[in-house]
């Protein structure tokens, strides 16, 4: 039984690394492949982070569970946009601009979406993206602004064809920085809300974020750390996990049928944070998103 | 002369991967993800071209008190794929085809869990000749809203 890695081979990696492929304008962001011993790896664990990040939506969407109002104070000024020079931080900003979009969009929030919108797709035409966001889905939006459900559908569908797109084309490693800004900015949407909404529910969503969190690490450490963008990424994650406790130990589920829909019991939740845990771990995350988006 | 026919195969060759990826793409797009309405499915690309015998694990997160639908999603070209998932003791939870073949999952989790996805692609006992055939197999994972 052979194992497969998802994503390309490694042959295709060399390949492609080899005519040049669409490489970003501005810092390079890119890695050797036949250089990098740690290649099958990465692949690997790209396939397993991509599954383990909640995408942007779905972190609103839990917000908004979680009882959280909508606040547009928390969302990235759209005046930053035109600030982002280098790849890294046009990827790190797509996906935080991406963040606030579904922010915006599932608190119903149309005006503010089409901001952000313009903002997402700015950067995705930077990054040689516009292929997967280009004018006709920005026109398809504004067409359907006043459908929440298809506004939602247009920008989870949206996130698709980009995260598609950098793949399709070798760029896993800008697809990580955008999924790194995204789930940055949905934790600190979430820390920013806690502070006038402190729920034991939101609490909860927050110590919720240690998995996805090590899982991105994990994507993060298997780039190659000379680059200082991606390894300057996985240390701001790296000090952002101390701040929790430590991972539970697994443990058996159970399967149970409530009106037709399995559900699933048991298993090991995470550790609820403290207050110190919580105050900490706000500080930091603002520390480590403000330092994106500035 | 010679060395056209050299950069034509070498550019061929270099497009494969990428044309079979951006194929993959096109089905999960616009075979699979219709089959996850009305749940919002997640933005990420989970898809890659499998062959006889391979397998492939993923880990992912479920947060409590959100419905979830899972998918795997196959090519018709490598046959009936068996998917399981699983929890952190490696237990299975659910398996496609345990009984009737059933592409897709509905569940609930009653605290926020890390549950492992494992898929098979059968090995092609037919096949009388050399050729492998690889398709497209896409994860795809919704909440509802």
């Amino acid at each position: 039984m052979r194992t497969s890695c998802w994503n390309l081979a490694p042959l295709a990696l060399v390949l492609l690394a080899a005519c040049g492929g669409n490489a970003p304008q501005q810092d390079t962001l890119t890695t050797d492949p036949v250089a990098d011993s740690t290649q099958a790896e990465r692949l690997r664990k790209t396939k397993n982070i991509f599954h383990n990040i909640p995408s942007p939506m779905e972190t609103a969407s839990l917000l908004k569970k979680a009882g959280a109002g909508y606040d547009k104070s928390v969302l990235n000024d759209v005046k930053n946009v035109d600030n982002y020079t280098s790849a890294s931080k046009q990827a790190l900003n797509l996906g935080i601009y991406g963040a606030d979009l579904s922010y915006a969009g599932v608190f119903n929030n149309t005006q503010e979406s089409m901001l952000y919108t313009a903002c997402a797709q700015n950067l995705a035409k930077r990054l040689d993206v516009a292929n997967a966001f280009g004018q006709e889905t920005v026109d398809r939006m504004e067409k359907n602004r006043n459908d929440r459900d298809s506004l939602l559908d247009i920008i989870s569908s949206t996130y698709w064809d980009v995260d598609a797109y950098l793949k399709d084309n070798g760029r896993d490693n800008i697809s990580a920085l955008m999924i790194a800004g995204g789930w940055v900015e949905g934790l600190y949407m979430a820390t920013q809300v806690c502070k006038t909404h402190d729920t034991p529910e939101l609490r909860q969503r927050i110590a919720d974020q240690q998995y996805p969190l090590g899982e991105l690490i994990e994507l993060m450490g298997t780039y190659s750390t000379d680059d200082p963008a991606v390894s300057g990424v996985k240390s701001d994650l790296d000090a952002l996990a101390g701040l929790f406790a430590a991972l539970p130990t697994p443990a058996a589920s159970t399967v149970t049928q409530e009106n037709g829909v399995a559900v699933i019991g048991g298993g090991a939740a995470p550790a609820a944070i403290t207050d110190d845990q919580l105050k900490a771990i706000t500080e930091k995350t603002a520390t480590i998103r403000n330092g994106y988006i500035n | 002369m010679k060395h056209l026919h050299l950069l034509a195969l070498i550019a061929a060759i270099s497009a494969l991967p990428t044309a079979a990826t951006a194929q993959c793409r096109a089905f999960v797009k616009n075979k699979c993800a219709a089959n996850m309405l009305p749940y919002k499915f997640n933005e990420t690309f989970n898809a890659a071209q499998l062959g006889p015998g391979e397998e492939a694990e993923v880990d992912l997160t479920f947060f409590s008190g959100q419905d979830y639908r899972l998918m795997v999603c196959a090519h018709p070209i490598i046959g009936e794929v068996n998917w399981k998932l699983m929890d952190g003791t490696g237990q299975t939870l659910f398996e496609s085809l345990a009984s009737a073949p059933k592409p897709s999952f509905e569940f609930k989790v009653a605290t926020t869990q890390k549950l492992k996805v494992h898929i098979d692609v059968p090995e092609d006992k037919s096949s009388a000749t050399e050729m492998l055939n690889y398709g497209c197999v896409g994860i795809l994972v919704g909440f509802k809203e």
